[in-house]
């Protein structure tokens, strides 16, 4: 801009236009995890002055990475997350695609009323969902034990031993079907409709078309969608905090992300949630990474 | 030319949300503003930041500001005892913790060892009388003073009159004659409970057991002593154990929409917990008032009367701020004035000082006792036998964190409770030799 050079100020441009957002990663993402990595290194111990003494920061190295991964609680919770996700990936992501399809079938009635009334829940924030679900498992204000006990059959144990994981999924489930299936349904929309067409002259079913033609066409947007689901579960947190205060079977280290919330705001150790934080992200990272490998060949070979 | 439109109009979004976050950045750090005020205002009056949670703060503030033209408190909200505890450190190592800060006592050992609070004792001299000794020695840790005592919970039982009237049942005077009673109010109404035993409920169960004569923390020199599962604990633990196994009460916890309502059937009858109780219930079963009484805890030997105390917060100074006199001046006021305690009483809180605790005496029960005439003459009678000196630790969060787990997974597991203890003072003695605590026998 000071040179006269017209020149000059035009190589100049590329770098001013992305200044912007190679400053905001700097800023919001660069940065942030540098100094979680950094703070992950620390360690707060004590040292001399006060009547106490003074709780000080200091450099202990891969401690607190050695405390996490020996702690049976910070694993336990990935255990509960692999329950969860067994229960809440296939239900959220099967329902989604078999709707998405029912949209998409021509005969299909009533399409724009019940597109918005599955996609509904998913503008219910997570949290209002879970106390409303909460309501519904309580024994005494949940209207299905209410008609179980009537039956004379007892109340059922949503927020007690095994009970507490479709509980849980169940408001995942309710809230992510309608999500996943629009992306999965604007997939299905994107398909040119000779192919169904050409199908259905040689005459194949519409369940044939569905399995043969639109499936497989459609398989970017599972795997996109697994993903998210995936990642969806290892990031739960909301939905058990949520529910923690009603049942005795959520405990504060629940979840992963339960345990590094404990860490750093009930301990007061924020080094070692940082060293949990940075441990779920590369986890997450190489579950991402394992899952888009393993099903590129198949979603995307045909395509480039 | 089309492209490089756009391009630039998305340049120019990201610099305006960089320059939106940079301003914000500026105006977010308060302790730059209120600082920069106070050094403009040198001439006028000085400007303290003051977070608490509790009722009719809003109320107090006004007053002491309105009594006070040369130092102008402003009021936050920063959350509940634990919420502001966790914010009071971080804002604390940030470097702007707001001047005052309500806290529980429980929390203010930790706040002490994070170097979070200033030692106040130059400027107290002239109202620890104000206070019996053991509410003083709440906030008063070898000589140095973090704090002065707000409000108090000594533990009493709260108990639903109405519905003991109808059993024909007594509040019992010692555990023993607890339990009978709880048994005897499973065999003449099956749908009720004489109390609920909640696995969150570390402050309660500490007063419990300190009433006992457990004793938590305790440091002598430079070492530490845990005992969170000391004999009298595990009394306590297996007291409770036995009424669950015997289904005498139920374990569940407390206060959640299951619990509020069966209270509200009438099928919870009572709850051992502290002076603040009223309020809480009020809350939540507003039909019941005047159904309700309180009565002195039961004790573990008869015609004993010690009691523990359970919650309370006091008002303390930080380390951080430039006014720590200006800010005394402030907690002291709050806590011993006339006009301060009378507004305190209005909102439902109990004072900590001996002249607010006297003033009680004139005003109207609660609105869940109302039916109790005498209600603030067993609250002064209890207050006044309160066990001196609670000893809190360094690591309480983690104390609290660890137990209600542990106690969780015990009710859950039907494994007994006194594990739950062992594993808690477990996880407390390693976190404190982590940090680098002298810890005795262990």
């Amino acid at each position: 801009m000071t040179g006269p050079d017209g020149a000059r100020r035009g190589s100049r441009a590329p770098y001013l236009f992305v200044a912007p957002a190679v400053l905001l990663f700097l800023a919001f993402l660069a940065i942030p995890i540098g100094y979680a990595l950094y703070l992950s290194l620390r360690g707060l111990r004590l040292t001399g002055g006060g009547i106490f003494g003074t709780r000080q920061e200091v450099f202990v190295g891969l401690d607190n990475y050695a405390r996490t991964l020996a702690d049976p609680d910070f694993l336990a919770g990935f255990g509960r997350l692999a329950l969860y996700g067994l229960i809440s990936v296939p239900l959220t992501l099967g329902p989604a695609l078999l709707f998405a399809l029912l949209l998409d079938y021509a005969g299909a009635r009533g399409r724009r009323f019940a597109r918005t009334a599955i996609f509904l829940p998913y503008a219910i924030p997570g949290v209002t969902a879970s106390l409303l679900w909460g309501f519904m498992y309580l024994p005494s204000t949940s209207p299905f034990s209410y008609l179980t006990q009537e039956l004379g059959l007892g109340e059922i144990p949503f927020l007690t031993g095994g009970g507490i994981y479709p509980s849980l999924a169940n408001i995942a489930v309710w809230g992510g079907v309608g999500f996943n299936m629009i992306i999965i349904f604007t997939s299905l929309r994107g398909i040119p409709a000779e192919l169904s067409d050409a199908a259905r002259i040689d005459g194949a079913s519409e369940w044939r078309i569905a399995w043969h033609v639109k499936i497989p066409l459609v398989a970017p947007a599972l795997v996109l969608t697994g993903l998210f689901a995936l990642i969806g579960t290892l990031q739960v947190y909301g939905e058990p905090t949520t529910l923690k205060p009603m049942t005795p079977e959520i405990s504060g280290v629940w979840v992963p992300l339960m345990h590094i919330y404990t860490s750093a705001f009930s301990r007061d150790d924020l080094p070692l949630a940082s060293a949990a934080s940075v441990i779920l992200a590369v986890g997450t990272l190489v579950v991402s990474v394992v899952l888009l490998k393993v099903t590129q060949k198949r979603a995307f070979g045909g395509m480039s | 030319m089309r492209i490089r439109g756009v391009s630039g109009s998305i340049a120019a979004a990201g610099l305006a949300v960089l320059l939106a976050a940079c301003s914000s950045g500026t105006n977010g750090s308060g302790g730059d503003g209120a600082g920069g005020a106070t050094q403009a205002a040198r001439t006028g009056p000085v400007t303290l930041q003051f977070w608490c949670w509790s009722a009719g703060q809003k109320e107090k503030v006004a007053a002491f500001n309105k009594a006070h033209p040369d130092i102008q408190v402003r009021h936050t909200d920063a959350g509940g005892g634990t919420d502001t505890a966790a914010k009071l450190l971080t804002a604390s190592r940030a470097g702007n913790a707001p001047d005052a800060t309500c806290l529980e006592y429980q929390t203010l050992p930790a706040m002490i060892v994070a170097g979070a609070l200033a030692d106040i004792s130059a400027h107290t001299g002239d109202i620890k009388d104000a206070f019996t000794p053991e509410v003083w020695s709440l906030t008063s840790f070898d000589g140095a003073v973090y704090g002065v005592p707000q409000d108090v919970g000594p533990m009493v039982m709260v108990y639903n009159k109405k519905r003991f009237d109808e059993l024909k049942i007594e509040p019992p005077k010692t555990w023993r004659d607890f339990a009978a009673v709880a048994a005897d109010v499973r065999k003449k109404d099956p749908d009720a409970y004489l109390a609920t035993f909640a696995p969150a409920e570390f402050g309660n169960f500490a007063g419990l057991a300190q009433q006992a004569g457990s004793s938590w923390w305790k440091i002598e020199g430079d070492t530490w002593t845990v005992g969170i599962a000391d004999g009298p604990s595990m009394q306590v633990a297996a007291f409770w154990q036995d009424l669950i196994d015997k289904d005498l009460v139920k374990a569940q916890p407390l206060l959640t929409p299951e619990w509020n309502n069966q209270l509200n059937k009438g099928n919870i009858l009572s709850w051992p917990s502290a002076l603040w109780a009223p309020g809480v219930l009020y809350g939540i079963a507003e039909k019941q008032a005047g159904d309700w009484a309180i009565a002195p805890l039961p004790q573990w030997t008869e015609g004993d009367d010690r009691v523990a105390f359970q919650g309370g917060s006091a008002i303390a100074v930080t380390k951080n701020s430039k006014h720590v006199q200006a800010a005394a001046t402030f907690a002291k006021w709050m806590n011993t004035d006339k006009t301060a305690y009378d507004l305190q009483i209005a909102a439902g809180e109990y004072p900590a000082s001996l002249a607010g605790q006297q003033a009680t005496t004139e005003s109207e029960p609660p609105k869940l006792v109302s039916g109790q005439k005498d209600y603030w003459q067993v609250a002064a009678q209890i207050a006044k036998r309160t066990i001196p000196h609670i000893s809190w630790g360094p690591n309480v969060g983690t104390a609290q964190s660890a137990y209600q787990d542990a106690m969780a997974a015990a009710v859950r597991d039907k494994t007994p409770l006194v594990d739950a203890l062992k594993k808690t003072q477990q996880v407390v003695v390693d976190d404190m030799k982590t940090t680098g605590f002298k810890v005795a026998g262990s």
